[in-house]
């Protein structure tokens, strides 16, 4: 049902424009290397101050305040030309289990993040205070630096391996 | 010895044989490396611009450049480091055929320019930081040398990705 998705996907005069400009796929692609760079150096930082590895000078709520809105901006973005990728070559993404796997891995860290970044605002003030952080903010300092890692090594990987499935 | 040659010489070196993938058990080597490279500039470019955004005055109000520079530019050279030794890797596989291609050759001025902004900034507006250090906006030659950087650093990563398109 996928492939025939694909097949009426790739029919479709958007695809086919998509499909026809040359520089529409390699310009999509830079635009999403840059905004998945604001992204995943915004989480880290955010990270390494939980871990209380950086940014030392810094409060929490501060970083959160900061960094968490531009990577709403970049997962904008991130949407944004994925989206054209997968219309201009809606096979090469949906025979991929990396693709699958990704797009599961991003909800996963997506809903952690806002989850993370509501518990923060609603308590600055103890956040910020606080000597040592929650074991749970460690937590999900190491699995979302972990989490970024891996949809960015899916990214790259689907491009080497999805003709294994077409 | 010319260029030519020193670029034969290292695109017929073992280690960018390894590269390349010629031998079996190697098939995955370039898109690892490729990969590790991705992730090294996106830290790059990511803490670059989080310093170049700041001098062009957006980011926590009354925050000190200073500071900012001092906590994000140590990951900036770090990931710089890591981003052009597997990027020498990617090129010694196809050293002729990189040092030949436009894009290519595009990506390194940008990349140069880049530097030499850097370091215009470094011994100019920034000598006298102290003055401007928390203050929005930053004086012009720094909201200028913030610009420019970003501007260099997105053309760096679109030729870039252009180069895998082209060779």
């Amino acid at each position: 049902m996928l492939r025939e998705f694909a097949g009426w996907l790739s029919a479709t005069p958007l695809s086919r424009t998509l499909q026809d400009v040359l520089w529409v796929v390699p310009a999509s692609q830079s635009v999403h290397i840059i905004a998945l760079a604001v992204v995943f150096s915004a989480a880290l930082m955010i990270n390494l101050r939980l871990l209380g590895l950086g940014a030392g000078g810094r409060s929490v709520s501060q970083l959160v305040d900061t960094l968490v809105p531009w990577m709403w901006r970049g997962l904008g973005a991130l949407l944004l030309t994925g989206a054209i990728q997968t219309i201009a070559e809606p096979l090469r993404q949906f025979v991929a289990p990396l693709f699958w796997a990704k797009m599961l891995m991003i909800g996963v860290v997506v809903l952690a993040t806002a989850v993370f970044a509501r518990a923060v605002r609603s308590n600055a003030r103890r956040w910020d205070a606080a000597a040592t952080r929650p074991a749970a903010a460690r937590r999900f300092a190491v699995a979302s630096t972990l989490l970024w890692l891996a949809i960015i090594v899916c990214g790259r990987f689907i491009g080497y391996t999805w003709a294994f499935y077409a | 010895m010319s260029v030519a040659d020193v670029l034969a010489a290292l695109q017929h070196s073992a280690l960018a044989s390894a590269v390349r993938g010629d031998a079996a058990g190697y098939d995955w080597l370039f898109p690892i490396i490729e990969t590790a490279h991705v992730v090294a500039l996106a830290v790059v470019f990511g803490t670059v611009a989080m310093v170049d955004l700041r001098l062009l005055g957006f980011g926590v109000p009354g925050s000190s450049v200073r500071r900012l520079a001092s906590e994000v530019l140590p990951w900036t050279w770090g990931a710089f480091v890591f981003a052009a030794m597997s990027g020498s890797l990617l090129f010694a596989s196809k050293a002729s055929v990189y040092f030949a291609n436009h894009e290519f050759r595009m990506k390194f001025l940008a990349l140069f320019l880049a530097g030499l902004n850097m370091l215009v900034f470094q011994f100019g507006a920034f000598r006298r930081v102290a003055e401007w250090d928390a203050r929005r906006p930053p004086p012009i030659a720094a909201r200028l040398a913030g610009g420019v950087s970003l501007l260099l650093w997105i053309l760096v990563i679109f030729y870039g990705r252009w180069v895998g398109f082209t060779t």
